[in-house]
């Protein structure tokens, strides 16, 4: 057997292609505006259309605008609202197991079930509850329990009123609307509020439904008439009317005001059966509510009036700010009487009014809710909040009231009226809502759109000066945090001097709490957002003070931020250093304080730091900080390939300088040498090899055989970590292996060992491996195989290191080397004709086939023995693979080319 | 006719911590139709980077990727053309042109892209085009550590193929082209 | 075999002029023979007189002779036979007839009072059959000509409570820390509109527990030479539930009960009236040991301002 002698070089020169000066490319053309492009389009001029820009038209697909049919979305809008609505407000007042009530309601009993036989003569005492007063004293319910019993109690409505027992349903009605007085527990109310306004919903639009029938069918169920969707009352029969009229009755003759008032909201579109203005009713209902003591409890039957009242065909709002002025009394009211009690007492009330919250937000909601600037005008006339123009100060509205209008107020009424609304803040310091909150939201709403300069100054200048005095870090930072924006958008830099020193000053009184944290994460991060540079963030008066008391959750998050942003070349050596202390700490709160790093983002962002880091001509000091971070980022496994990808590179570095330093190079190689043992995985066995490259690039022969018997030792433990392996991971790395045999071709041969010792060692590791299969050895082997017919050559095809002479000139004409190499490929080749019979799939084994042929064929000289291969090879794909299988038939041709004499016997044997 | 952009070997940031200012004020988004990637990005944010040139990225796996789900090889039809991918680390000797050859029989493809050896080459056999785009950061490869940024474009119209070569030389962009046909030759007899 | 009687008018409701009309419809399963069928009318003022006035240790309980208003019988078959199944035999009958005995007072469900109207129907079958009958009421209400010429007063009586205007003991700390609640309200109303009125707390010293609008009807009646009064509760509204706003005005709003009330009437041996009570009750321990049951006793947490109500039929 004889190697198939080869001219890289005259190979190469005949096959290239000629390679001539470009003047124009498809690179060199200015990206077209636009509209210039849409011209050249248009113009439909074939010489004119460049395909580069048909490229970005193509790109810019407008994608279709989903219609929606918009009166019907606006219909549904609202009961869609209050649904989710109602959601968030369960999940707002989650409700513990076990519910406390002051007296257990008859209703909730199931022995209560013994209803008195209704008569169709309904009495007025039937209505109403005997047993008013039950037993005093806490009763304990779950809660479950009692859900459920208000789903049976649902049921029983819905089964009476099949039954044509409507007095039964409506005595049930007026039991279940009466739960709602009882406030004693007050985060089930939201909860017992949705369930109960369920079943008045589903009450009112049984009556609703039976009225209409009464209106468009006779008492035989012969239809008289369809009632248009905005019928009159006067399109109404006397008998429907009738009907309706006494239902009212039946409800209004209800004792407690309460579920008089939840019952009758419940049939409230049933007035329009009998009045074209029912609005007045809406006015009559609200004034009411009014005379419900409890302020939970009335904010509650307020929310339910603005939820029914979005049932009648059209509304004005007016009802609503009449609420909203009630709502206003009774805060101010209760506030006062908070200022006389204190501890428990006064948690209540604070708990009181988060609970009355979303009763005040969504009625908002409702008033603004698509309203015109004019009639805007008026209801902030109505509420009272315009009068007194010149007087501001003395305009009350509870600062909840007051913290929901600046929420709702279109944003163009805000920047119009702000030093009212500013004035509104100042005057309405009430315990309803802490004042600076409504700063901070206003700070916020003035985000929302450019505004004037003069306007932002006004108020900043305004919100300055009423924070100055806050000692509470917590309210300083929760208004600062809302205006930073606005000051870094306005580049206000006395102002940003202003609030970082007031921020650091009152973290270093105090310390920081866990609930300041977000709100210190919040203001940092925005900092960090808006500068680019890092230097710039860092040379903030403060800034480094405050990133210093910073500890925890949100810690990680700033530091993670300023991580992030070190995304070009950091030199300077303080911002190193710092960034270096940042990762540090990072990574040992993952040590100590097991925080998660879940998607790794921390040992990336590290990672990415480290890269950044550049001590340009400075080298030594770049390997130092290496060494430093292997010692400090011991847990990042992702972080130490890092390192040694940049101290290979620090190496390479190197070596391209004027004047090399040889023992820095060598100190290089040595710190990835010594850091790719404590990574796990298998990046080891590439990392080893980049070494080994590096080494060889700089001349370092000793290191040379060291690091590739390390890589190829890996082989051996990859098989100790079996069960990691993923069939990419093992295809990924087979690559490596045969990138390995084209490393091998350039290493020249040590005096010490044989001459193919490495191809052997590899050869020999492969075939112990059990857990290489067919597939696998065929590749390598094939490597193997090419890798010996390289080093076979006079010259070879490339050369790393002009200055270490390779194999071809160590051995040149030194007939025992080829010798060797032969024999060793003797060997292998016996092995890989093998390991193809031995693949159980047949494609797979077709291809191996194939595979194995190819190199056989390019690798050797005619002769019996290689033709007698090629010729099994070629046999074994052809059992396995179609006849018309492309790479069967260009191997064919191959073998005919390379082999001519071979070329009677393949014709023979395929006919 | 279709614009495919042909890199690969950007070993960023391990090697170069990104690609060449010059180049990247090249790489416009909205130009190019297709992107072929030979491999050894290294990390996620450099496919980030190519998937905003264009979303048609092809990519194939090099030793030193971060992502190993890339596969090895991998063949797309571009018009009347097959191109395979590799990233070459793997073909013995490194870029060698029979080693090449038996690759693309294989892969059964008319213009076969390979890197890792970090030089621009591009050569025509019986059996079809191999094309090399070099390493567009520079990096060093297991061969030399003075590397020219290059990469390629190509612009495949019907049976012909025009391949300009971008080469940052000494601060420079030099601009080649290759221009070849698919002729009866390059396909199999059938 | 049933019979049983069907009003023309859903809601049962007649003036005196009109003509009660409706059906009889009788179900059988076989043809019968009657010897006629018979309508009667009956209105009638019933009373009854149960306790005592005050100083009359012994109670006394009677009925007094009903005060008819109308009796008829008209007949409206003659002898004859009904067929089997489902018959209708409609009729229309004059309410009003010349020699009607007393006016026709509106219908009126009362503790000691009942003015009531009946329309029955007789079906005789001789003596071998029990005849078959049913009876149902109609209510009637006064004729548009009888009803009251003058327009009903918009004015309202202007009211305050306070710790002074009570004539029974109050709670002492009620007592010395005061109260005022005012309002008004109308005392002249419509049987077919709600009262109305407001009321406003301007200030408490104790918090209120709740404030109701109570109706109480007032029954008299001429028995041998004295006049027994009865005074009753009819409904209590809740317009304050729970220590309320002060200074935030309240509706008074009540709907007037069908049947429990009607025109007030002064006739000649009775009359019917109706009061109004605001009824406040303070929070207050000593509360909860009572049960809410006559409101009217005084107790030291109630606050109470009753006035009189006249009940007119109007357009």
């Amino acid at each position: 057997m004889e190697f198939r002698p080869r001219n890289y070089t005259t190979d190469n020169a005949s096959h290239a292609l000629p390679r001539v000066r470009a003047d124009a490319h498809p690179l060199s053309a200015p990206p077209p505006p636009l509209a210039q492009l849409n011209v050249a389009v248009d113009s439909g001029n074939a010489d004119f259309f460049d395909p580069l820009r048909g490229g970005a038209d193509n790109d810019a697909k407008a994608t279709p605008l989903h219609h929606r049919n918009l009166s019907e979305a606006a219909g549904d809008q609202p009961m869609k609202e209050w649904t989710s609505f109602r959601r968030l407000l369960m999940q707002k007042f989650p409700v513990s197991k076990m519910v406390s009530l002051s007296s257990m309601p008859d209703v909730l009993m199931r022995s209560g079930k013994s209803h008195e036989k209704s008569s169709t003569s309904m009495h007025l005492e039937e209505l109403d509850d005997p047993q008013k007063f039950a037993d005093e004293g806490a009763k304990v319910i779950t809660w479950q329990e009692y859900v459920s019993r208000l789903h049976e109690l649902k049921d029983e409505i819905t089964r009476s009123w099949l039954a044509e027992d409507r007095v039964t349903s409506l005595k049930l009605s007026i039991q279940v609307a009466k739960l709602m007085v009882d406030t004693s527990v007050f985060e089930f109310y939201p909860t017992l509020f949705v369930l109960v306004t369920d079943i008045m919903d589903m009450l009112g639009d049984l009556v609703w439904k039976r009225i209409k029938r009464k209106a468009e069918f006779t008492e035989d169920g012969a239809l008289v008439c369809n009632l248009a969707e905005n019928f009159k009352a006067s399109d109404i029969c006397a008998d429907a009317k009738e009907t309706c009229y006494n239902w009212f009755s039946k409800i209004g003759a209800v004792q407690d005001l309460l579920p008089r008032i939840y019952l009758e909201l419940a049939i409230l579109p049933c007035w329009r059966f009998l009045l074209d203005q029912p609005i007045d009713s809406l006015q009559r209902l609200v004034m009411m509510t009014r005379g419900l003591g409890n302020p939970v409890a009335s904010a509650y039957c307020r929310l339910y009036m603005a939820h029914c009242a979005q049932k009648l065909p059209s509304h004005d709002i007016g009802y609503l700010v009449t609420c909203v002025n009630d709502l206003r009394v009774i805060l101010t009211q209760t506030s006062a009487a908070n200022e006389s009690t204190r501890g428990n007492f006064k948690n209540n009330k604070k708990f009181q009014i988060s609970l009355m919250e979303p009763t005040i937000e969504y009625i908002m909601k409702c008033i603004f809710c698509g309203l015109s600037q004019r009639r805007i005008n008026e209801v902030l006339l109505e509420l009272g909040l315009m009068e007194n123009r010149q007087n501001f100060g003395t305009v009350s509205c509870a600062s909840i009231v007051l913290h929901h209008l600046l929420k709702e107020l279109p944003i163009e009424v805000v920047i119009s009226n702000v030093l009212h609304i500013l004035h509104l803040i100042e005057f309405n310091k009430d315990s309803s809502y802490d004042q600076h909150l409504n700063y901070r939201l206003l700070g916020f709403r003035l985000y929302e759109r450019k505004c004037p300069v003069d306007i932002v100054n006004a108020v900043l200048d305004k919100v300055m000066q009423v924070i100055a005095p806050y000692e509470s870090l917590y309210a300083y930072l929760n208004v600062v945090d809302a205006y930073a924006d606005l000051i870094l958008q306005n580049h206000m830099d006395n102002h940003l001097d202003i609030i970082l020193g007031g921020v650091s000053e009152r973290a270093s009184n105090g310390g920081v709490t866990e609930d300041e944290m977000p709100g210190l994460q919040s203001l940092m991060v925005k900092l960090l957002s808006h500068f680019e540079c890092l230097e710039d963030v860092f040379c903030l008066d403060h800034f480094p003070e405050i990133l210093d008391v910073m500890h925890g959750k949100s810690q990680d998050v700033v530091f993670l931020h300023i991580l992030n942003m070190a995304t070009s070349h950091i030199r300077d050596l303080t911002s190193i250093q710092l960034l270096f202390e940042i990762s540090q700490t990072l990574h040992d709160n993952m040590e100590f304080m097991s925080v998660k790093d879940d998607d790794g983002q921390v040992a990336r962002s590290v990672s990415r730091f480290v890269h950044t880091v550049d001590y340009g001509t400075e080298m030594e000091h770049h390997l130092a900080f290496l060494v430093d971070c292997r010692a400090a980022f011991g847990r990042f496994n992702e972080l130490k390939e890092t390192l040694v990808h940049s101290s290979n590179s620090l190496a390479i570095q190197s070596l391209k300088c004027a004047k090399k330093d040889l023992s820095f190079f060598k100190s290089c190689v040595t710190f990835s040498e010594v850091t790719i043992p404590s990574i796990t995985g298998q990046r080891q066995f590439d990392l080893f090899l980049e070494t080994a490259e590096v080494a060889f690039l700089g001349g370092l022969v000793s290191h040379l055989d060291g690091l590739i018997d390390s890589a190829i030792g890996c082989l051996c433990t990859v098989d100790k970590i079996d069960g990691f392996r993923t069939p990419a991971d093992v295809e990924g790395l087979v690559s490596s292996i045969r990138k390995l045999c084209g490393f091998l071709v350039m290493v020249p041969g040590n005096i010490n060992l044989p001459v193919t010792y490495f191809p052997n060692n590899l050869f020999t590791l492969i075939s112990s491996q059990s857990w290489f299969d067919p597939k696998m050895r065929t590749q390598i082997f094939s490597a193997i195989l090419l890798l010996l017919t390289t080093l076979s050559q006079k010259t070879l095809p490339y050369h790393a290191n002009t200055e270490i002479p390779g194999n071809d000139m160590l051995y040149y004409g030194d007939s025992s080397y080829k010798q060797e190499l032969v024999s060793l490929s003797k060997v292998v080749l016996e092995n890989l004709i093998c390991v193809v019979q031995q693949e159980p799939s047949k494609t797979a084994r077709g291809s191996m086939a194939l595979e194995a042929c190819n190199c056989v064929a390019s690798s050797f000289t005619l002769s019996n023995e290689v033709s007698s291969i090629c010729l099994t090879l070629i046999e074994t794909a052809k059992s396995c693979l179609s006849a018309q299988d492309r790479c069967l038939q260009s191997t064919i041709r191959l073998v005919n080319k390379q082999l001519p004499t071979f070329a009677g016997t393949m014709v023979s044997t395929s006919v | 006719m279709v614009l495919v952009l042909a890199l690969g070997d950007l070993h960023i940031p391990h090697r170069a911590p990104d690609l060449p200012e010059k180049f990247k004020s090249m790489l416009v988004p909205g130009k190019i139709q297709h992107i072929i990637c030979t491999g050894n990005l290294c990390i996620k944010e450099v496919h980030d980077y190519l998937k905003t040139l264009c979303p048609d990225l092809h990519i194939t796996r090099g030793e030193y990727d971060e992502d190993s789900r890339y596969p090895e090889t991998k063949t797309l039809t571009i018009g009347q053309f097959k191109l395979g991918l590799c990233h070459g680390h793997q073909v013995i000797p490194w870029g060698d042109l029979d080693s090449l050859a038996m690759l693309q029989r294989q892969l059964d493809v008319d213009i076969l892209v390979t890197g890792h050896t970090h030089q621009f080459t591009a050569y025509k056999h019986e059996g079809g085009v191999v094309i090399n785009p070099g390493s567009a950061s520079g990096a060093y490869s297991s061969i030399t550590y003075d590397v020219n940024p290059s990469f390629v474009l190509m612009d495949i119209d019907a049976l012909r193929v025009v391949v300009y070569v971008y080469e940052l030389i000494d601060g420079e962009v030099k601009v080649d082209k290759i221009d070849f046909k698919k002729t009866s030759t390059s396909l199999p007899a059938l | 075999m049933s019979v049983h009687l069907k009003l023309s008018r859903f809601n049962r409701i007649y003036r005196p002029s009109e003509l009660l009309e409706g059906k009889i419809i009788l179900k059988t399963q076989s043809s019968i023979s009657h010897y006629g069928i018979r309508l009667t009318i009956k209105g009638s003022v019933n009373l009854q007189v149960r306790g005592g006035s005050a100083g009359v240790v012994e109670s006394f309980y009677g009925v007094i002779k009903p005060i008819p208003i109308v009796k008829r019988t008209v007949e409206v078959k003659s002898s004859g036979k009904i067929g089997s199944g489902t018959t209708e035999i409609p009729f229309s009958l004059n309410l009003k007839q010349d020699e009607n005995l007393e006016r026709f007072y509106e219908t009126f469900h009362g503790a000691d009072i009942s003015i009531q109207y009946l329309l029955t129907v007789d079906i005789s079958r001789g003596y071998l059959h029990k005849s078959l009958s049913a009876t149902t009421e109609f209510i009637i209400e006064s004729d548009k000509g009888d009803l009251l010429q003058r327009p009903i007063s918009p004015e309202m009586v202007i009211f305050y409570i306070t710790q002074d205007t009570q004539r029974h003991p109050l709670l002492p700390e009620l007592k010395s820390g005061g109260f005022r609640v005012s309002g008004k309200i109308c005392t002249q109303c419509s049987l077919s509109s709600p009262i109305n009125g407001e009321l406003t707390v301007e200030a408490s010293a104790i918090p209120i527990q709740s404030i109701d609008i109570q109706l109480y009807r007032v029954e008299s009646i001429l028995h041998g030479e004295k006049i027994v009064t009865e005074t009753s509760l009819i409904l209590t509204t809740q317009i304050a539930d729970g220590d309320v706003c002060r200074n935030l005005t309240l509706p008074i709003y009540v709907i007037l009960p069908r049947l429990l009330t009607c025109p007030t009437i002064f006739a000649g041996p009775f009359s019917i009236e109706f009061k109004v009570a605001i009824v406040i009750s303070f929070q207050s321990e000593l509360s909860k040991l009572h049960k809410k049951s006559d409101s009217r006793t005084p107790r030291l947490w109630l606050a109470t301002e009753t006035l009189p109500l006249e009940l007119v039929r109007a357009m």
